[in-house]
């Protein structure tokens, strides 16, 4: 046997000085996390507000997108783990206080939810479809005359979906640009955001587009609002927190924060989007292609930056 | 706040072309008051061939006397603030098409070429510009008009080829044109 002695407490590769454990895996699944329980959201919203008709893509087409993006996400996140075969051992265990217990269970039922509400609206996308069993039948039936209260679970269901993608990040107390809970809304909001914006691609009609322009305007907004804030409170904060924060302001960060993340993420779609609102034509998929890509760097950006933070030296 | 209608400009009604020059004139000064150089163009796309050939070959881009200038240096060719303001020209670019009415898919060509014939002969003309531009140090925006802003000679005699060149050569490229 080889005996090894750790003398010092630090000695933990991939964990100090810097974390290396989180690759590309991580930010992709948080974004395709976001992205679906925003689209969920929307879909949810509409169908509790009784407005179906005012946002047919929101409710019905943009669906089929949410369960694609859960599956895509959740085999980033099956690939990132190192002893892969044990997944199920997540589903033993219920425990409130890890945000990777609240984000498994949810993802449980969030994902075949999501498949069911896109599966619904199946034969009104292609008329000729056939479920081939009558159970099948029976039970596209009851999801039909039970879509307000199926509405219900899953807006609530978005809503953990959404902020866990943050929270995952922040209950990393170790890591101080990680460890504030200003990241639970804040991802909260840019997983809407992008979901906003997807539905706003998508839409083929007028109305709903604007609406939905109008909608990530407003996110967009409250985004901002929320990023500056983080920045206020870093700043405000400990030294740790201060370095954190020095990373994105004149760091190895900056560029691509400032750069790709609020400049083309965050301000030109808003401008495109006032634009838009203001009467000018145009093309939905520019502001949404950047909301999108925004969102995604954000993720990536936060995710590498947030792994070489640290509070010991 | 309801959006009374599409707003839709006229979209052959251009800018009065000496507003647009002293306008042109104003975004050199800032520029050389923001970043402490002035714009460029073709040394964004050179730097990006840097970038591309360091990823393929790095052993050849950091022994190459011409690459090795933009890839030796202790940042990433691609951080170089040529690059972001191409980004912001094609930004920039894009309001102002949304703003005038011009925002739309199309290829500007004489009725008497294809649009692929059009795109054909940009890409030559691309590829002779950037190369001219390199053995000149810079092209119209980065020799000429920055050049010409700190009055140097280099800046006017590059003003000078550029147009007297295109004069020159356009006779025999009309038919692409008329």
């Amino acid at each position: 046997m080889n005996e090894e002695l750790i003398v010092s407490g630090r000695n933990i590769p991939g964990v100090d000085p810097y974390l290396t454990l989180w690759h590309w895996q991580i930010p992709l699944y948080l974004f395709l996390g976001g992205l679906a329980a925003g689209l969920i959201f929307f879909a949810s919203l509409y169908v509790i507000m009784g407005k179906e008709d005012k946002a047919p893509t929101a409710v019905k087409w943009a669906s089929f997108i949410t369960p694609v993006a859960l599956v895509i996400g959740l085999g980033a996140l099956f690939l990132d783990l190192r002893h892969k075969l044990f997944f199920w051992r997540l589903y033993t265990t219920i425990r409130l206080e890890s945000p990777m217990s609240w984000g498994a269970w949810t993802l449980m039922l969030v994902t075949p939810f999501s498949i069911i509400w896109s599966a619904s609206y199946l034969r009104e996308l292609v008329p000729s479809w056939d479920w081939k069993y009558k159970w099948l039948y029976t039970f596209e039936g009851w999801v039909i005359r039970n879509r307000r209260p199926f509405a219900w679970v899953m807006i609530v269901l978005a809503t953990i979906l959404g902020i866990y993608t943050g929270i995952l990040l922040s209950a990393f107390n170790a890591r101080p640009l990680w460890n504030t809970s200003i990241l639970g809304p804040l991802f909260l909001t840019s997983g809407l955001s992008t979901g906003a914006a997807t539905i706003m691609w998508l839409s083929k009609d007028h109305e709903e587009k604007m609406l939905f322009g109008r909608i990530d305007l407003l996110l967009i907004t409250i985004e901002i609002f929320f990023i500056v804030h983080m920045f206020m409170g870093f700043l405000a904060s400990t030294e740790v927190q201060q370095e954190a924060a020095s990373l994105f302001l004149g760091g190895e960060f900056t560029v691509p924060f400032w750069g790709f993340v609020m400049i083309l993420g965050l301000l030109v779609p808003a401008f495109l989007e006032v634009l838009e609102w203001k009467g000018y034509r145009i093309p939905a998929a520019v502001p949404a292609f950047l909301v999108l890509f925004g969102g995604l760097m954000f993720r990536f950006i936060m995710l590498e930056a947030g792994q070489i933070t640290r509070y010991l030296y | 706040m309801e959006n009374g209608g599409t707003r839709t400009p006229d979209p052959n009604k251009y800018m009065n072309p000496y507003l647009a020059g002293v306008l042109l004139g104003l975004v050199l000064i800032a520029a050389f008051y923001f970043s402490g150089r002035g714009p460029g163009a073709s040394g964004g796309p050179k730097r990006v061939t840097a970038a591309v050939v360091e990823a393929v070959a790095p052993q050849h881009a950091h022994h190459s006397e011409f690459y090795g200038k933009y890839v030796n240096g202790p940042h990433s060719p691609l951080k170089d603030w040529l690059n972001f303001e191409l980004l912001g020209v094609l930004v920039g670019g894009f309001i102002s098409g949304a703003l005038s009415g011009r925002l739309k898919l199309r290829v500007e060509h004489s009725p008497g070429i294809t649009s692929r014939k059009r795109l054909l002969w940009a890409l030559i003309g691309g590829i002779l510009f950037e190369y001219g531009a390199t053995m000149a140090r810079g092209c119209t925006s980065g020799a000429a008009l920055s050049g010409i802003t700190v009055l140097a000679t280099g800046g006017f005699v590059t003003m000078l080829a550029i147009f007297g060149g295109g004069y020159l050569f356009a006779y025999f490229f009309r038919k692409l044109w008329i």
